[in-house]
């Protein structure tokens, strides 16, 4: 019988190295031991010199990759575009965070502690994900740095008081996306039967939640499930939703995924049913599933010169999850050369310069004037929007 | 009793079991040899999808092909599996033969770092955004019935043609010359060789055979479900693994019977528990949790005696 307890034992211990993995992958960042970065003096004065430099963490790669590098194509796009213009250059200091990956949140401690390390980096762009704030939040702190984040949407990163004056979002909470889209369904389109999908991430069942909430309290029926960002198989979720199901929302963060959905709700029979995403979601392909799909998103500009000027470098694509990436990118850039304005600054000269950000809407690329209420999050954000696809492109809803 | 639901889940577990199946096979198949648990064969796997993926682009794409879909569809086979057999063998002659007599962590260690080199080789080559297959263009989207029984082509041509290489496979294993040499150099290694068996030549044929399986798996997977990514391979093969250990590692038509029976629970499991789409890799890692404890030798694995 040796063989086959070997056997066993092998299986066993691969198993076990297998869900150590999986569980690594899941582990909250709260649980992570995060050594304490180094002290370091944040009203230190450097010189700000011709180029300078700004922190930027986003997963490169792992599995959120396809996400993360939207957000860099946006902060390059941003940095590039402000470098054709300006005597001044900025660069990006990039720390790859891995999102999703068994060690992510590891791997974003460790950027997070590289950024501090980096005497020339007065202020961060990201993280990407809300549990690797509050992974690297301490470490942040401590070296005195203010980032902010164009995808970390959880609503209590900013009201529970941890990182009041140091982080800053320049996307709504899930205390605000989620009630557009439910006030939408429940008083505009009138639905009494609806299918809501998360996709197991922080971002995605905020919302989630928050709609169901929202939606179960006007007495709507509502079906619920999850499923894994990893997963392209939807066929069974699908058999699952019943045929009389008016609308299915999905507030997913990858469109891949969404398009996959759409299609295969489509080879199902079932494409007559109504699909919702939110702004993960927003995307000209999404779009192009049909003209039954909806989505919530900033007021921005499809045809703005910023996002045509984008496309044209990226094969076309608007990759508009990174769009507020672009929009964190100027914050930062901008409270830069209002704390350089002397020749030096410091990380808490940029951090009170971030706080006190004043860039109109005309100048921005989401549509909205970027401020920041007192929490970090942008005091604009209420202007969030409703989508309908013509079958092409997302066109906004009036009111 | 909602039968359309049940036939509309079973289909989608029978699709998914065929391709677990194929991946299964190739952990069997080495593990049968080698007494190695290739950790890489997932990444095989995800290889074969963008391999697929290629060839259909380079034939035209799949909205204006310049051969008939059916052309492509094979010329994209014939390509993933070369091209995945020809991985396989330079990664067991590159990473697992320096190992061979070296204690058996080492190579599963070789292993989990072979995957983790595919995966990010495949992130620098290919980059990190989806890719899409777009089977809609390239065979139509029409759902065909019998009675409550709805099925796509993909579907179908999924099915049908892990069935048709998995026949094969037994009786290639069972009848050819090189089969025999297989099962004898599964069955002892040293002897094999001591009988003149070029055992050398016999695991690259193993890593060859079972790698290729695994990259028409890649491409039956992206043509059913679409969208294929640098990191697809890390659950897939999980699963794999799962139903080659259910099956009996080391069994072909274990593996067979393994895959379909993930694929089903893990199918059954999102459509009839509450929030089973959300934990439906728990049922599925349950279910190898529970095979080892009550069949530690799998339903078709033979429990071999050795002398203490």
């Amino acid at each position: 019988m040796r063989r086959s307890r070997a056997t066993a034992t092998a299986a066993l211990l691969a198993l076990g190295a297998a869900l150590a993995i999986v569980a690594a992958a899941y582990a909250t960042p709260e649980r992570a031991a995060a050594p304490a970065a180094p002290a370091s003096n944040e009203a230190a004065l450097v010189k700000c010199g011709k180029t300078r430099t700004i922190g930027f963490m986003a997963p490169v790669t792992g599995p959120a990759a396809s996400i993360g590098i939207q957000q860099v194509h946006w902060a390059q796009y941003y940095v590039s575009t402000y470098n054709k213009t300006h005597k001044t250059k900025f660069k990006l200091q990039t720390e790859d965070t891995m999102l999703g990956a068994p060690t992510g949140t590891a791997e974003a401690l460790k950027g997070a502690q590289a950024l501090a390390g980096s005497p020339n980096v007065l202020g961060v762009v990201g993280p990407a994900g809300s549990n690797e704030v509050v992974g690297v939040t301490k470490t942040l702190k401590d070296a005195g740095l203010a980032w902010v984040s164009g995808s970390s949407t959880r609503t209590s990163l900013t009201t529970d008081g941890t990182r009041t004056g140091f982080m800053f979002r320049s996307v709504p909470p899930d205390a605000i996306q989620g009630p557009t889209a439910a006030n939408y369904i429940i008083n505009k389109l009138k639905y009494k039967r609806v299918y809501i999908i998360d996709d197991q991430e922080t971002y995605s069942t905020g919302l989630a939640d928050e709609v169901e909430k929202r939606l179960k309290a006007a007495g709507v029926t509502v079906g619920r499930d999850g499923v894994s960002q990893q997963q392209s198989d939807f066929s069974s979720l699908i058999a699952k939703i019943a045929r009389d199901t008016q609308l299915v929302y999905i507030p997913w963060q990858l469109t891949p995924k969404g398009i996959a959905f759409g299609n295969q709700m489509k080879a199902a029979g079932k494409g007559s049913i109504k699909l919702m995403g939110a702004d993960g979601l927003f995307d000209d392909s999404f779009a192009a599933v049909g003209s039954h799909v909806y989505d919530t998103n900033f007021p921005l500009n499809p045809k703005s010169k910023i996002i045509t000027g984008f496309k044209k470098g990226h094969g076309g694509n608007g990759e508009f999850f990174g769009a507020p990436t672009y929009a964190a990118t100027q914050v930062v850039a901008t409270a830069y050369d209002k704390a350089c304005k002397n020749g030096t600054a410091s990380r808490a000269e940029v951090r009170g310069a971030i706080r006190a950000t004043k860039i109109a809407a005309s100048k921005s690329l989401i549509g909205v004037a970027l401020r920041f209420n007192r929490n970090g999050d942008l005091s604009t954000a209420h202007k969030f929007g409703l989508y309908k696809s013509n079958g092409t492109v997302f066109v906004p809803i009036p009111g | 009793m909602n039968w359309s639901l049940f036939f509309d889940l079973t289909v989608s577990g029978l699709t998914l079991g065929s391709l677990y199946a194929l991946i299964a096979l190739g952990y069997s198949m080495v593990y049968g040899i080698l007494k190695l648990l290739n950790f890489a064969h997932g990444d095989v796997y995800m290889i074969g999808a963008f391999l697929g993926w290629y060839a259909l682009h380079a034939l035209g794409g799949p909205v204006n092909p310049t051969l008939t879909g059916a052309a492509v569809l094979v010329i994209m086979f014939i390509v993933a599996m070369l091209g995945c057999g020809v991985l396989g063998v330079a990664i067991e002659h590159f990473a697992y033969r320096p190992l061979r007599n070296a204690p058996r962590i080492a190579p599963l260690i070789s292993a989990l770092g072979v995957s983790i080199f595919l995966q990010n080789s495949a992130l620098l080559i290919f980059g990190a955004s989806f890719r899409d297959y777009d089977t809609f263009d390239l065979i139509g989207v029409k759902t065909y019935n019998i009675g409550q029984l709805f099925f796509s082509v993909p579907q179908l041509l999924t099915v049908v043609a892990a069935i048709c290489l998995m026949i094969a496979l037994t009786v290639f294993v069972a009848r050819s010359r090189l089969g025999k040499a297989m099962r004898s150099t599964s069955f002892d290694r040293e002897a094999a060789s001591m009988m003149g068996i070029d055992v050398d030549r016999v695991i690259s044929v193993t890593f060859f055979i079972g790698s290729a399986l695994a990259g028409a798996a890649g491409v039956m997977f992206a043509l059913v479900f679409g969208q294929i990514y640098h990191f697809m391979g890390f659950i897939a093969g999980l699963k794999g693994f799962t139903a080659a250990v259910i099956g009996g590692i080391g069994s072909i038509p274990g593996a067979m019977v393994g895959g379909l029976i993930v694929g089903l629970a893990e199918s059954y499991a999102t459509g009839y528990l509450p929030q089973g789409s959300t934990f439906q890799n728990l049922y599925v890692f349950a279910l190898l949790i529970l095979m080892i404890l009550i069949r530690p030798s799998g339903l078709f694995g033979r429990a071999a005696l050795q002398k203490a």
